[in-house]
């Protein structure tokens, strides 16, 4: 079973990059600051996707097209990303067709949209030790909307694709065969969405104890543990 | 971290030496709920935690001894947990093969399987975990006499989810016999025979390097037994003979749940190979180089 952290919950792990106490080499800072504006950019360029679609629509129903090429991208291009977000990406969004007309993804997208510009400017502007109060105050506040958001659209969407991959079969291997093997994807999926009953708490907690430790001292600017 | 002091008085009679499993049954006598097998107790609170045999004397200290306890959880018994987590899969491989009801469609409860193949995939399985089970009763000299109890339920949860996931498939009314038949069969049960009796043939050797009762290491060489002589390249060839058994057993029902559990046990015994390979090394300054851990001049 892959690892079914809610989306969100990458800020919960985000912890791994900035927490080493020697800082980085200046060819490693160099590629981390290029790789975060990167990231900023893109999901900053989804964002907008997002809001001109809507004004050019007047509606939301649709908007998954609009942003779908450079959310692929982005997705796929942080090797470091959370698996869930691959997989609601590509093994539920994208796999299941009849899903992408669901308001349930806009939620998500949304939800890791912000997420991500707060995240990734939270680590441009602390590897350049310049971190304004504002980012680190919104990063470790937003989640508090952001993660039960996200973690319902999610939900939400893999719902919504269980009766088309019941009939479909989509992805799923069935007896007899040589290997004697079979999977089923639809169970899968259900198997899936109940993982995310103990670990959405555990992580949510685990974030407003970071928040409690972090925003507690407010003096300090540019350390980031 | 708790903190004791130690007071040795003048020792009587010098032939009577103080092992510190003494001081772990003072030390259980005045704290009932840590019993000594989850007493760690070091001379330095970072340090590694002294054994039973070591005797207080010989220790780096002078007549006043200080030593740090370290709690190292509930503990439970290395043959407990073997016992448990091989009679686990023996027993539910054993349902599946037998059709108990719930499992696969009503009208198969209690049938058996057409294929020739699958009678004899239940028998070389339950081999293997009689053969474990009885190894474990009659054979191993453990090092350590308990682990930490939590170890059960991840050991029993891999061994029996493992096993039920493997019998599912075998046993299944659709299952598909291999492709090149009774070759493919007959090639795979001599491998699995050989690798019995050769990862049996090393725990008897491993054995007889440690007198009964005792926890001393030597390096294990071959005896004249020809399975023994895998030594000469193997560090582990126990772990080698397990992974050509499992192999054996994959071709013969050519199934890939099978295919996966060879592959994660052959990931967690190289593991442990390596491990014990090390620790060879540190400890024997002769020990032979030609050897590799687990796979012949490979890995």
């Amino acid at each position: 079973m892959s690892a079914a952290a809610p989306g969100t919950s990458k800020a919960a792990h985000s912890d791994v990059a900035p927490k080493r106490k020697k800082g980085p080499g200046a060819l490693a800072t160099a590629y981390l600051v290029i790789y975060n504006v990167v990231m900023t950019a893109g999901w900053l360029v989804i964002a907008v996707g997002l809001v001109r679609a809507y004004l050019a629509r007047g509606s939301y129903h649709g908007l998954y097209y609009s942003i779908e090429k450079p959310l692929k991208f982005f997705q796929t291009g942080a090797i470091l990303e959370v698996m869930s977000r691959v997989f609601l990406t590509w093994a539920v969004t994208h796999s299941v067709r009849e899903v992408q007309s669901e308001d349930s993804v806009l939620l998500f997208v949304t939800a890791w949209t912000v997420t991500e510009i707060i995240r990734y400017s939270f680590y441009t502007f602390s590897l350049l030790n310049h971190l304004p109060f504002l980012i680190k105050w919104a990063r470790y506040t937003f989640f508090f909307v952001l993660y039960p958001m996200g973690v319902t659209g999610e939900l939400l969407t893999i719902y919504a694709a269980l009766p088309y991959v019941q009939k479909t079969g989509l992805y799923s291997v069935t007896l007899p065969n040589k290997y004697n093997f079979s999977f089923d994807y639809y169970t899968f999926l259900i198997l899936i969405m109940i993982s995310y009953i103990p670990l959405f708490p555990q992580l949510y907690f685990h974030m407003i104890r970071q928040r409690k430790k972090v925003l507690g001292h407010v003096e300090d600017y540019s350390k980031v543990e | 971290m708790w903190h004791m002091s130690v007071e040795i008085l003048d020792a009587k009679t010098k032939d009577k030496l103080c092992f510190l499993d003494k001081v772990r049954t003072y030390f259980f006598s005045s704290y009932p709920q840590w019993y000594p097998a989850r007493q760690s107790i070091r001379l330095d609170p970072k340090g590694k935690s002294l054994k039973d045999e070591d005797v207080l004397q010989h220790l780096p200290v002078g007549t006043t001894a200080t030593f740090y306890f370290r709690d190292l959880g509930a503990q439970i018994s290395w043959v407990t947990v073997f016992l448990t987590e091989y009679t686990g899969p023996l027993v539910i491989y054993l349902m599946f093969y037998f059709r108990v009801p719930f499992i696969y469609a009503p009208k198969y409860d209690f049938t058996t399987s057409k294929h020739w193949v699958v009678h004899l995939a239940c028998m070389c399985h339950s081999f293997h975990y009689v053969k474990r089970l009885l190894e474990t009763l009659f054979v191993h000299r453990f090092s350590h006499g308990t682990m930490p109890l939590r170890n059960i339920f991840k050991n029993c949860t891999y061994y029996w989810g493992f096993a039920a996931w493997m019998a599912y498939y075998i046993n299944h009314p659709l299952y598909t016999p291999p492709i090149y038949g009774e070759q493919q069969i007959r090639l795979a049960l001599i491998v699995f025979l050989f690798c019995q009796i050769g990862n049996f043939s090393i725990h008897v050797a491993l054995r007889n390097l440690r007198p009964p009762g005792s926890k001393t290491r030597k390096i294990p060489y071959p005896t004249k037994n020809p399975f023994t002589w895998i030594f000469l390249l193997v560090s582990c060839p126990n772990y080698t003979y397990e992974l050509g058994s499992w192999l054996g057993f994959t071709l013969m029902t050519q199934c890939l749940p099978v295919a996966f559990f060879t592959l994660v046990g052959f990931i967690q015994m190289t593991v442990w190979a390596k491990g014990k390979h090390r620790s060879y090394l540190k400890e024997f300054r002769d020990y032979p180089p030609l050897r590799s851990p687990i796979l012949p001049f490979v890995l």
